[in-house]
């Protein structure tokens, strides 16, 4: 039946034949238009999403760049500071400088005599202002009993209420900033006492309760320590374990066992390979916790079945035809993958090695697991140190409900993301680089 | 119709010999024509491959005489191409393949135990199909066997081989100029040349060529064969060949493979004239299937 | 046709060659034909058919010239193999030897038109007689030879090749006799010459069977026999043979 209609299609005259054709060309090219319509769409959707995700976090966050300061004037009254006038660094570094700043702040407004009142003026500076002025007396004794104008960092409502955060019409009893407090602020601004500035704090100070006193170096310190150690490990091993499986280990049950099991790897949940960071390095090997190196031990385990698998899609990717060269003239296996195979994969290895980097930066959940989540001022030094890592910092300043600390989390995540275009970036360029050379 | 009178009786049973399983044992696959040559390079006896379970090559026995060209001819999957790849073991880079029957270089069983396959391969060199050197420079390309197996002691020495590996494939006067830029960079005729430069830098004793033009415009592929024809005083070489043209143009000897099977073998001469198998002469006047 | 030219996995190439193999039975048929006309006229004393007779070999020519292109062709389009090439190059020297036939022919007519459109006196039947004999005997031959080719018969090939021994004799005894006519009337030696020479021509139409003959032996064997002795072709012959 079906040889006759065939017969029937086949045996039609070449015009009508035609016919047919230039009647379907219309419906077959609108299916085209259709389709291209399709994926133009898809793509203009995910960009759509993807610039109200970076137009959100750069909107909410571009202003934690700047901080708002307040002149005050202080004198170093040796009474306050230094009683017994030993100038000892002991007894300087024990003084009472928050008192200082306060006396500060009742000489600017005197009409301000109740207890609660002077409590709200108090707020209106950072806590931060107290160690600014021990670390200026410390680092310069001469200071003492001498009077300066200093910049100190306003306290984070002062800050919001500058950047237009809080609503000054809104009833006094729903915002942070009472109207005495807007009103001194006011007074402050027409005496030019108030100033916006760039937020070096942001960058070089650790995490602090307070938002104007909060940085993200000590988050950055410990990301970098972390992918420190994950790269030198993961690396090495991974590039290690798929040229053994793709070049050496024969095929059988086993190296098939293997192969199934590094995808499945691949696939596991990331609080996996927390919760067995938390048995095996801390519970078994007793390691501290909260430390980059564990913290890196652990995102190693979970980047190297990415990293393996990258490596040997690399590997398979070269042609099987410069194996055979190599070997044709006699080269050993050895030979022929280190002199040969290697350096043609290597690209597609880095690639892959880069973008495992890039996710172990971006994961938080396994390091929660091995207590990285925990409150750390200060900036670690090296990989024992404690520390916490970007997106956990991030994680933790979301948590907070302070608004000042919303800005910073939008701040820290396009430091983040600035991180991750880097590494990618870099990615690209080594691997044209290296494909490039001939 | 007297076709019985063409042949003789040994024409009748081929086919017999198609299904290889069944004539493991037998001897009707007797290939046609003389096997030994005097003051043989290479011997093969009782050559079995197999591919796990499926048996590519079946008992070929085949002398491989010294500064001959021999070429192999036959329909795609007839095994040649895997009998080229046991003369240097290349086949060892196969984890199911397996070989018996014996293997002999200058009387040394290839497939002993304590034969090394480096220096095996150093005296057995290959040239593939596809010309495939290295993504290194030309020079490079050349230099490479010879330094990893510690030919030379100076770069001088060095420079020395090079130059006349490429000059003996013809080479030289096109890249000397030139021999720092990528060898990917030639032409086909040219890397594949390049790549029989490369294997002759090594001072093999056979050279196996697999389907070395198949890639190649008649030109280029004129070049090869006009080095064949050149090589062939200093080297013995086995060319796995598509054209019969080739392989009569290029060869002393032709061997016929049929399925696994080494049907005839001969001189190439009297191969072409007048086949003495029946696959043999329908295989090369194309009746074949 | 037969298994020389069938079977390829290209079907114009076999097409091709059986074109080729009709066209050397053409030829053949053609030569033959011209031969037995010839000789005709020269028994119906017709010069005027014997010219036509002459006229009639530029056909056989320019058969000729179409067979070599096609062979030109051929050859360039397939490169024949093996028998394939064989199967050429035997029709290539089947089809010149024809040719020759051709030629040899016109030699017979001329002897007609030598003979019986002159003012000379008539020669007595009985030196014709010979030439009549003669002309069966290789008429005979050539289509022998003919259908060897066409059948790819080998024994008829040998019969040919054996009966060109008995035609050598022949043409000697053929010789011998005229010689004695020569004797018997020395004015009739003008004819004796000319009868001498379609004697002459008769053989080698003769020796041109035996050629075909023998490239059909080369064609089957592959073994060129065309000079070897007939003890070395019939040995040749055995070993091919399935029976032995």
């Amino acid at each position: 039946m079906s040889n006759k209609i065939d017969n029937e299609v086949l045996s039609a005259s070449p015009n009508k034949s035609m016919q047919r054709v230039q009647a379907s060309l219309a419906r077959r090219y609108a299916k085209e238009r259709r389709f291209r319509r399709m994926g133009i769409s898809a793509v203009i959707t995910g960009l759509l999403f993807l610039s109200l995700l970076f137009g959100s976090i750069i909107s909410n966050g571009y202003t934690a760049f700047w901080q708002t300061y307040i002149q005050i004037e202080v004198h170093f009254d040796a009474e306050m500071l230094d009683p017994q006038g030993q100038r000892s660094p002991e007894a300087l570094s024990a003084a009472n400088y928050g008192g200082l700043v306060k006396r500060s702040l009742r000489q600017m407004f005197p009409q301000v005599k109740k207890r609660s009142d002077k409590r709200k003026l108090y707020h209106l500076v950072s806590s931060g202002a107290a160690f600014q002025l021990r670390e200026m007396v410390m680092n310069n004794p001469q200071l003492i009993g001498s009077t300066a104008l200093i910049w100190v960092a306003a306290d984070d409502d002062v800050d919001m209420l500058m950047k237009g955060h809080i609503n000054r019409h809104k009833p006094e009893a729903d915002r942070r900033m009472k109207d005495q407090q807007i009103s001194w602020v006011d007074e402050l601004l027409q005496q030019g006492r108030i100033e916006q500035r760039f937020n070096t704090t942001f960058f070089t100070a650790g995490d602090s309760r307070e938002p104007e006193l909060a940085g993200i170096r000590g988050a950055v310190m410990g990301s970098i320590f972390t992918l420190l150690i994950t790269l030198a490990l993961s690396l090495p091993i991974g590039v290690a374990a798929a040229l053994y499986l793709e070049e050496f280990a024969p095929t059988n049950r086993l190296t098939d066992l293997i192969e199934v099991n590094i995808n499945n790897l691949a696939a596991v949940p990331s609080i996996v390979f927390g919760l067995l960071g938390l048995a095996v390095f801390i519970g078994f090997f007793g390691m501290p916790r909260s430390v980059p190196i564990v913290g890196g031990l652990v995102l190693t385990l979970m980047t190297l079945p990415t990293i393996i698998i990258a490596s040997r899609a690399a590997l398979k990717s070269v042609p099987p035809s410069i194996r055979e060269a190599a070997l044709g003239i006699g080269a050993s296996r050895m030979q022929t993958v280190f002199h040969h195979v290697l350096p043609q994969a290597l690209p597609g290895m880095l690639t892959g090695t880069i973008i495992g980097m890039a996710q172990a930066l971006g994961e938080t959940a396994p390091l929660l697991m091995i207590g990285m989540v925990a409150f750390i001022v200060d900036i670690p030094g090296n990989v024992m140190d404690p520390s916490t890592a970007l997106p956990v910092q991030i994680y933790l300043w979301a948590d907070s409900p302070e608004r000042a600390f919303a800005e910073r989390t939008s701040a820290a995540i396009m430091v983040l993301l600035a991180f991750l275009i880097t590494m990618n970036t870099l990615a690209v360029l080594l691997r044209k680089k290296f494909e490039r050379r001939w | 119709m007297q076709t019985n009178t063409l042949y003789n009786s040994s024409a009748t049973q081929p086919d017999n010999c198609i299904n290889i399983q069944s004539s493991i044992a037998s001897d009707d696959c007797h290939t046609v024509g003389n096997t030994s040559v005097k003051n043989p390079r290479m011997n093969c006896r009782n050559v079995d491959v197999f591919y796990a379970d499926k048996q590519a090559i079946n008992q070929v026995t085949l002398d491989i005489g010294r500064n001959e060209v021999i070429a192999m001819i036959g329909p795609s999957g007839c095994g040649k191409s895997t009998f080229l790849r046991c003369l240097n073991r290349m086949n060892d880079t196969i984890d199911s393949c397996r070989i018996s029957g014996e293997i002999l270089l200058d009387g040394q069983n290839i497939y002993d135990k304590r034969q090394d396959v480096v220096p095996l391969r150093a005296q057995v060199g290959m040239v593939f199909q596809k010309p495939n050197p290295f993504p290194k420079s030309i020079y490079e390309n050349v230099a490479y066997g010879p330094r990893i197996h510690g030919l030379t002691s100076t770069k001088s020495d060095l420079d020395i081989i090079v130059e006349s590996s490429l000059n003996r494939a013809g080479l030289w006067d096109e890249v000397k100029d030139r021999l720092n830029q990528p060898g990917t960079g030639l032409s086909g005729g040219q890397q594949q040349r390049l790549c029989i430069a490369r294997t002759i830098a090594v001072g093999p004793e056979v050279i196996l060529m697999d389907e070395p033009c198949s890639a190649l415009d008649p030109i280029a592929t004129a070049k090869i064969e006009e080095l064949i024809d050149e090589l062939h005083e200093e080297y013995t070489i086995v060319i796995v060949t598509h054209s019969m043209q080739q392989a009569a143009r290029v060869s002393q000897r032709t061997a016929y493979f049929h399925l696994g099977n080494l049907i005839e073998v001969g001189e190439t001469n009297q191969i072409f004239s007048n086949p003495r198998h029946k696959l043999t002469e329908d295989y090369i006047t194309g009746r074949f299937g | 046709m037969n298994e020389m030219t069938e079977g390829h996995t290209v079907k114009r190439f076999d097409e091709e060659m059986q074109f080729l193999h009709r066209l050397v039975l053409e030829i053949g048929g053609l030569a033959q034909d011209q031969l037995k006309r010839a000789v005709q006229t020269l028994n119906d004393k017709d010069p005027a058919t014997a010219r036509e007779v002459i006229k009639r070999d530029q056909e056989l020519n320019d058969l000729d010239i179409q067979a070599d292109e096609e062979f030109i062709n051929l050859i360039i389009k397939r490169q024949p193999m093996a028998k394939d090439l064989r199967e050429i190059i035997t029709i290539s020297k089947a089809v010149s030897d024809l040719e020759r036939v051709g030629d040899e022919v016109r030699k017979i007519a001329q002897l007609t038109i030598h003979i019986y459109d002159t003012d000379r006196s008539l020669p007595t039947l009985q030196i014709l007689r010979d030439i009549n004999t003669m002309a069966n005997f290789v008429s005979n031959m050539l289509s022998a030879s003919l259908m060897a080719f066409d059948k790819l018969d080998i024994s008829r090939a040998i019969k040919v090749i054996r009966q060109d021994v008995e035609l050598e004799e022949e043409y000697k005894s053929a010789l011998r006799r005229l010689s004695t006519f020569v004797m018997e009337d020395a004015r009739s030696v003008g004819h004796m010459i000319d009868v001498a020479l379609g004697l002459r021509a008769l053989e080698r139409i003769g020796g041109h069977a035996k050629n075909i003959a023998g490239y059909v032996v080369f064609l089957v064997t592959s073994k060129d026999v065309r000079h070897d002795s007939l003890d070395a072709i019939e040995a040749t012959l055995k070993l091919h043979d399935p029976r032995s």
